[in-house]
C-alpha cells in the first residue's frame, strides 16, 4: 500500500516538474530582448538621427518577423532623444538601463554623446554600437570592450580625405589651406587628424588658418568672408548635419566653391537628397555610407527597397549604418547562441559580419569595423532625383585606419 | 590687410547684427512696455520660419512666393502672438518676475513640441529665388545678395518703429506707458488693450525675422535656444526697452563677432560674452536704456 502510495507521489512529482519545466521554458522563450536607442530626434543631429531611427525600426521588424533574436526573443525597441546633448545623453542611457534594463544601446549621433555614454554602458555590462557618431576616441582610447564602432572612424574618413587631397595638391600645385570644423568632439578629432595626417603625406603643404564655428551655428557668412580673406589653396571642412546645410548653401550665395576648392568635405546622402536642387555639381564629397555604392549585395538591395516601400524615400549614410548594427547585434548573439550580454560581447570580438556594406570585420584592437570611406565627384544621375557620386573611389577599412602599434601608443600615453 | 576684406567682413557683421536686432528688438519692445521677459520669443521666431516654410512650399512655383511668404508668416504670427496675449500672458502681468519666467519657459516647451508634432523632426529647407541665391558684387567684394535683403529689412523695422514710436499718437501712449502705466490709466487709456498691441507687435517681428531666417540655412528644431542667448545678450549691451540700444547692441555683436572671426576665431562667442559681462558690471541697465523698474 505504501509502495503504491510512493508511485502515485513520485508521478504527480514528476508530472508537476516537467510542467514547471515546460512553462519555464515557454516564459524563456518569450523573454523579449530589450534595445534601447539613443539618437538626436532634436536638435542639431536630427536631420541624420530620423533615418536611424527609422532603419532600426525596419532591421527590428524583419528580425521581430522570424521570432526576434535566436527565433526566440522579441526585440523590443526603447528610443530616447539625446538633444544632441551630452547631458541628456548620459541620463538617458542610465534611464534606459536602469528602467527599461536594456541589454544594448545603439547610437549615437554626436561623438561627444558617444563618449559620455561608453563608461556607463561599460560600468553597467551593456553593450554599446556606435553607428553614426564616429570619433576615433570612441574606441581608441580608454578602451571599453562593451563599445562597438560600426562606422568609418574620424582618423578613417581624415585618411581618406588626405589620400584625395594629397594627390589634388600635387596635380595642382596647392601650397596654404584653411579649416573650417565644428567645434565639438567629431569636429575636432576628424579636423587633428586630417591636418596631422596631411602633414606626414603632403609636409610642403601650410596650414594657414583653422575656424571652428560653434555647434548648431545658423549663419556662415562672418566665416566666409574671413576665409576667403586668407585667399587659400583649398579648404578642409569638417562640419556635419544642419550646419553643414547651412555652411554650404550660404557659401555658394558668396559664389564661394567657384573661388575655392572645398575637396572632401562631408556630403552624405542626406546633403545629396536634402539639397537636391542647391548643392553645387562638381563638388568632391566625402561620405559614409551611400547605398548606391553596393547596388551589387543583395542585403543591401532588399534593404533599399524595404525601406523605400515603408519610407517612401532612399535610405541615408545614416540609416544604413544604423541597420547595420542592428544585424551586427543579431549575428553576435546568433554566434554567442544566447543573449546573455557577456556572451554577446565575447562573440562580437574580431567577428566577420555580413552587412550591407559587405562582409566586415571587428578589429580585435578597438572593435572597430572595417567599413570603407567613399570619395566621389557630385553630380546627376538620371536614376535618382537627386544628384549622387560618380567616379566613386571606396578606400576600404584595412587601408585607412589607424595602425595598430599607435593605437598602443595611445593607450600606454593616456595611463601615464 | 586688403581694405575691401575688411568690408567684407564688416557686411557680414552687419547681416548678422541685423538679423539679431530683427530678434531681439520684439523681445527688448515687450520686456520694455510690459516688464514681461518673453523666453519664448525665439521660439515663437522659430514658429515663424517654419509659417514660412509651409507658405512657400504652397507658393513655390509663384516667382513672388518667398517674398508673400514672409510677410504671411508674420501675419500668422500676429495672430499666434493675440491668442497668447489673450489666454496667458495678461493673466501675469502683475506676478512676479520668477512666475513669468516659469510660463514663458513652459511655452518654450509646449510650443517647441507643437513644432514637432506638426511640422516633424525633419530639416526643412527654403529653395531660395534666383534673384537672390548668389553673390553680388560691390566694389569687386562679393556678398550673399539675400544678406542685403536681411539689412534692409533691418534697417525698415528700425526706421518703422521709430516712426511709430515717436510720430504716431498710439507710439507716444506706449512709449508713456513705459515711464508711468499709472498715469496712462488715469487719463483713460485702456492699459490691456496698449499691453495686448505692444505684445502682438513684439511677435509679429519675431515672426517676420523667423520668416526672413528661413531661407538663409535649414530650418530646424533647436534652433531658437541657440538664437535666444544671442539676443539676450544684444539687449543687456543695448539696454531693455530701448530701439536705439537694441540696434546698436545688435551691431556691436554681429560685428565684434565677424572680426573676432578674422582675427581670433577661436574666441568669437567668447568675446561677445566678455563684452556682456562688462556691461552687465559697468552698466546694468545698458548703454541706451534706463534704470530698470522696481
Amino acid at each position: 500500500m505504501k509502495i503504491k502510495k510512493f508511485k502515485v507521489l513520485v508521478i504527480i512529482f514528476s508530472v508537476a516538474l516537467l510542467a514547471g519545466s515546460a512553462s519555464l521554458q515557454s516564459a524563456l522563450a518569450a523573454e523579449p530582448y530589450h534595445l534601447g536607442v539613443a539618437l538626436a530626434i532634436t536638435g542639431t543631429g536630427a536631420l541624420y538621427c530620423k533615418d536611424g531611427v527609422d532603419a532600426i525600426s525596419l532591421a527590428v521588424e524583419e528580425i521581430n518577423a522570424q521570432g526576434g533574436f535566436l527565433g526566440k526573443h522579441p526585440i523590443k525597441l526603447f528610443t530616447r532623444d539625446t538633444h544632441t546633448k551630452p547631458d541628456v545623453a548620459v541620463r538617458e542611457a542610465k534611464d534606459l538601463i536602469l528602467r527599461d534594463k536594456v541589454r544594448a544601446i545603439l547610437g549615437t549621433y554626436s561623438s561627444a554623446c558617444a563618449v559620455a555614454i561608453k563608461p556607463i554602458a561599460r560600468e553597467y555590462k551593456v553593450l554599446h554600437i556606435a553607428a553614426i557618431s564616429n570619433s576615433e576616441n570612441i574606441t581608441k582610447i580608454n578602451y571599453s570592450p562593451y563599445t562597438y564602432q560600426v562606422v568609418p572612424n574620424s582618423y578613417m574618413q581624415a585618411k581618406a580625405v588626405v589620400l584625395g587631397v594629397a594627390e589634388l595638391a600635387k596635380r595642382k600645385g596647392w601650397k596654404e589651406y584653411v579649416t573650417i570644423a565644428s567645434d565639438y568632439e567629431w569636429g575636432r578629432s576628424t579636423q587633428q587628424n586630417t591636418v596631422s595626417l596631411l602633414k606626414q603625406m603632403a609636409p610642403e603643404l601650410k596650414l594657414k588658418k583653422e575656424f571652428w564655428p560653434r555647434l548648431g551655428e545658423t549663419q556662415f557668412t562672418s566665416y566666409i568672408t574671413a576665409i576667403m580673406a586668407q585667399k587659400p589653396d583649398f579648404v578642409v571642412g569638417s562640419v556635419a548635419a544642419k550646419d553643414n546645410v547651412a555652411w554650404m548653401q550660404q557659401a555658394k550665395a558668396y559664389g564661394f566653391f567657384e573661388k575655392i576648392p572645398y575637396p572632401g568635405s562631408l556630403i552624405s546622402v542626406s546633403e545629396l537628397i536634402v539639397q537636391a536642387k542647391t548643392l553645387t555639381r562638381g563638388l568632391v564629397g566625402l561620405c559614409r555610407a551611400p547605398f548606391f555604392a553596393h547596388m551589387d549585395n543583395p542585403m543591401m538591395a532588399n534593404f533599399v527597397k524595404e525601406f523605400r516601400a515603408k519610407y517612401g524615400r532612399y535610405p541615408s549614410d545614416w540609416a544604413v549604418m544604423e541597420y547595420d548594427a542592428v544585424y551586427a547585434l543579431k549575428q553576435g548573439i546568433d554566434k554567442a547562441g544566447s543573449i546573455d550580454t557577456e556572451k554577446v560581447k565575447d562573440a562580437m570580438k574580431s567577428m566577420t559580419i555580413e552587412t550591407t556594406r559587405g562582409k566586415l570585420v571587428f578589429r580585435a584592437i578597438d572593435n572597430q569595423l572595417s567599413c570603407s570611406s567613399y570619395l566621389g565627384v557630385v553630380a546627376d544621375d538620371p536614376n535618382y532625383a537627386f544628384p549622387i557620386y560618380h567616379d566613386l573611389v571606396e578606400i576600404k577599412g584595412p587601408d585607412s585606419w589607424r595602425p595598430e602599434a599607435e593605437i598602443v601608443d595611445a593607450r600606454l600615453k593616456e595611463k601615464k | 590687410m586688403d581694405v575691401s576684406l575688411l568690408i567684407a567682413q564688416f557686411m557680414s557683421g552687419l547681416s548678422r547684427g541685423m538679423m539679431l536686432f530683427l530678434i531681439a528688438s520684439g523681445l527688448s519692445l515687450i520686456f520694455g512696455v510690459m516688464n514681461i521677459l518673453n523666453f519664448a520669443h525665439a521660439t515663437l521666431w522659430l514658429v515663424g520660419a517654419y509659417c514660412c516654410y509651409t507658405f512657400w512650399y504652397v507658393l513655390q512655383e509663384s516667382a513672388l512666393g518667398l517674398w508673400v511668404s514672409i510677410g504671411l508668416a508674420a501675419i500668422a504670427l500676429a495672430v499666434i502672438g493675440w491668442i497668447i496675449e489673450v489666454i496667458l500672458i495678461r493673466r501675469v502681468y502683475d506676478r512676479d518676475l520668477p512666475e513669468q519666467l516659469l510660463l514663458t519657459y513652459a511655452m518654450v516647451l509646449i510650443v517647441g513640441d507643437l513644432i514637432k508634432l506638426t511640422w516633424g523632426v525633419e530639416d526643412r529647407i527654403i529653395v531660395r529665388p534666383n534673384l537672390v541665391s548668389g553673390p553680388i558684387f560691390l566694389f569687386d567684394i562679393p556678398l550673399d545678395s539675400y544678406f542685403i535683403v536681411v539689412i534692409l529689412v533691418g534697417i525698415s523695422v528700425a526706421i518703422g518703429l521709430w516712426l511709430f514710436l515717436q510720430k504716431t499718437r498710439y507710439g507716444h501712449i506706449v512709449r508713456a506707458a513705459v515711464f508711468s502705466r499709472e498715469m496712462v490709466s488715469a487719463l483713460g487709456i485702456p492699459i490691456p488693450r496698449i499691453y495686448t498691441g505692444v505684445f502682438v507687435l513684439g511677435i509679429f517681428i519675431a515672426g517676420l525675422a523667423g520668416a526672413v531666417q528661413a531661407p538663409v540655412g535649414s530650418i530646424t528644431l533647436g534652433m531658437d535656444m541657440a538664437i535666444i542667448i544671442q539676443a539676450f545678450c544684444v539687449v543687456v549691451i543695448g539696454g531693455f526697452g530701448s530701439l536705439l540700444g537694441t540696434l546698436v547692441g545688435s551691431i556691436i555683436v554681429g560685428e565684434v563677432y565677424a572680426f573676432s572671426i578674422l582675427f581670433w576665431p577661436q574666441g568669437a562667442l567668447v568675446l561677445i560674452f566678455i563684452v556682456t559681462a562688462v556691461i552687465l558690471i559697468v552698466r546694468p541697465w545698458g548703454l541706451f536704456g534706463t534704470p530698470m523698474r522696481v
